[in-house]
């Protein structure tokens, strides 16, 4: 595929970005305590969008070299590309407004966050659209991929701000009880929406097995399998499930859990783009 | 205004890839980079079979996928209905690549620029300066011209040989194929 390894970190690094920043808003609203947990999303929020526009740079090497004609990025209101560029923007100057007040210890007037939740939706949500603007590659051009990447990029999110809160102070971390329940229900939803994306795209000729068979027995089938469900999904479920029964958890399990949930996040937009096989129409 | 098309008789071709040669002379393309790449078909079974050459290249679609995704709009469609890029415009982001359903762009490695045939267009004379694909045919395979006029070479040979775009009606397509 033209696409390689730097657009899927940027994928995942703007989904994540995303839902980093969603977790902030939801633990500012629910749990006044939780400031680390906070601070650390609305910080990281604009670190990893950054991260992930620089490596769109680079990838983009005609415009690398000239700079300037990365302003035409506005151009085109039909392209799913400049739509992004549009809620990149928006997104950006408002996660950094965000992360500057939570570095000064001011509040975050509640407006400005509901407009960067706003952004933050819209962010993950057209990074599957993006892909899906593909007619020709059965994988990418369907209706799932969108939720699935709005679904990894909240549990992605989610679970790179738990670390970094946990880590800082975890006795306040395990007061956050919603955290737990939702990346639950998200984890399934995900399982659920890999599974339609397999079957839609195996029933999509010849390019979209293809595909299928890449992810499931092919040269991906170990980070799809392993990768993917078994740290990203699985694990983190399981380690869940446990931890929902005694009333104590672990940290070195939350933390285990956590991590997995990074890796996989990371794997699925590295073996979605890795697995788009063009269609040959003859 | 002219309405470019062409038609391709897959029936006359021999594979010999003089067409592609041909046209990374013109447009100074190194030995792997090409705007017109081939499609080998093989079909039936012993011993009644048959082989089929199938020279691609931009189709210069109407409804072209390559300059909706184009954010920067340097794909565009002029007037004569011939897709084009605008090398000062391209950044090098390959969603047309992506987006192309028939794998016709390229990137051009030493400039980033993505690329494809542009019908031997020529801003200069407001025309396209006779296609290299066509002129070097040694089948006669190719026919290129005015799709709008019914006299025209192409528009008489698209319509005696009921000749298709390859996926039907899917981009409007303006290369035929006789297969």
């Amino acid at each position: 595929m033209v696409w390689g390894p730097m657009i899927a970190v940027y994928l995942f690094v703007a989904g994540a970005a995303a839902g980093s920043y969603l977790t902030a808003s939801l633990v500012s609203f629910k749990y006044p305590g939780g400031v680390f947990t906070r601070k650390a999303g609305r910080i990281i929020a604009p670190i990893l969008l950054a991260i992930g526009l620089l490596m769109l740079m680079l990838d983009a090497e005609a415009g690398l070299r000239n700079p300037l004609r990365f302003l035409g990025l506005f151009a085109n209101p039909r392209s799913v590309m400049t739509i992004g560029t549009y809620i990149i923007s928006v997104f950006m100057v408002v996660a950094l407004i965000v992360a500057v007040l939570e570095l000064m210890g001011k509040n975050v007037p509640r407006a400005l966050d509901i407009v960067g939740d706003i952004g933050a939706i819209c962010l993950a949500g057209y990074t599957g659209f993006l892909l899906g603007d593909s007619l020709g590659v059965p994988l990418w051009h369907n209706s799932v991929l969108p939720p699935l990447f709005i679904v990894s990029a909240l549990t992605s999110g989610m679970a790179i701000v738990s670390l970094i809160g946990a880590a800082f102070d975890y006795v306040e971390f395990e007061k956050m009880g919603v955290l737990r329940p939702i990346h639950i229900v998200l984890a399934v939803l995900e399982i659920l929406l890999i599974v339609a994306l397999l079957v839609i795209a195996s029933g999509r000729g010849a390019a979209g097995a293809e595909s299928v068979a890449m992810l499931t027995t092919g040269s991906l089938a170990p980070a799809f399998w392993i990768g993917v469900v078994g740290i990203g999904l699985v694990l983190p479920l399981a380690i869940d499930l446990f931890n929902m029964r005694s009333t104590k958890s672990e940290a070195s399990g939350e933390a285990l859990a956590q991590t997995g949930v990074v890796v996989g996040g990371f794997l699925l937009r590295f073996v979605v783009v890795s697995a788009g096989v063009m269609m040959v129409l003859l | 205004m002219a309405r470019y098309g062409m038609m391709i008789d897959t029936r006359k071709c021999v594979g010999c890839f003089a067409c592609r040669v041909a046209c990374q002379m013109k447009n100074t393309l190194g030995p792997k980079e090409g705007f017109v790449h081939f499609e080998f078909l093989e079909s039936g079974t012993y011993p009644d079979v048959s082989s089929e050459a199938i020279p691609m290249q931009c189709m210069h679609c109407a409804d072209a996928p390559c300059e909706k995704v184009c954010p920067t709009g340097a794909t565009y469609i002029n007037e004569a209905g011939v897709v084009l890029v605008d090398a000062n415009k391209c950044i090098g982001c390959k969603y047309c690549m992506v987006a192309c359903p028939y794998s016709v762009r390229m990137i051009e490695e030493i400039s980033g620029v993505v690329e494809k045939c542009r019908f031997c267009w020529d801003d200069e004379m407001g025309g396209p300066n006779n296609p290299s694909c066509v002129a070097t045919c040694i089948a006669d395979a190719r026919v290129f011209g005015d799709l709008d006029d019914p006299n025209s070479d192409v528009a008489v040979a698209i319509a005696a040989n009921d000749a298709q775009p390859i996926a039907g009606d899917l981009t409007e397509a303006k290369i035929f194929y006789v297969r």
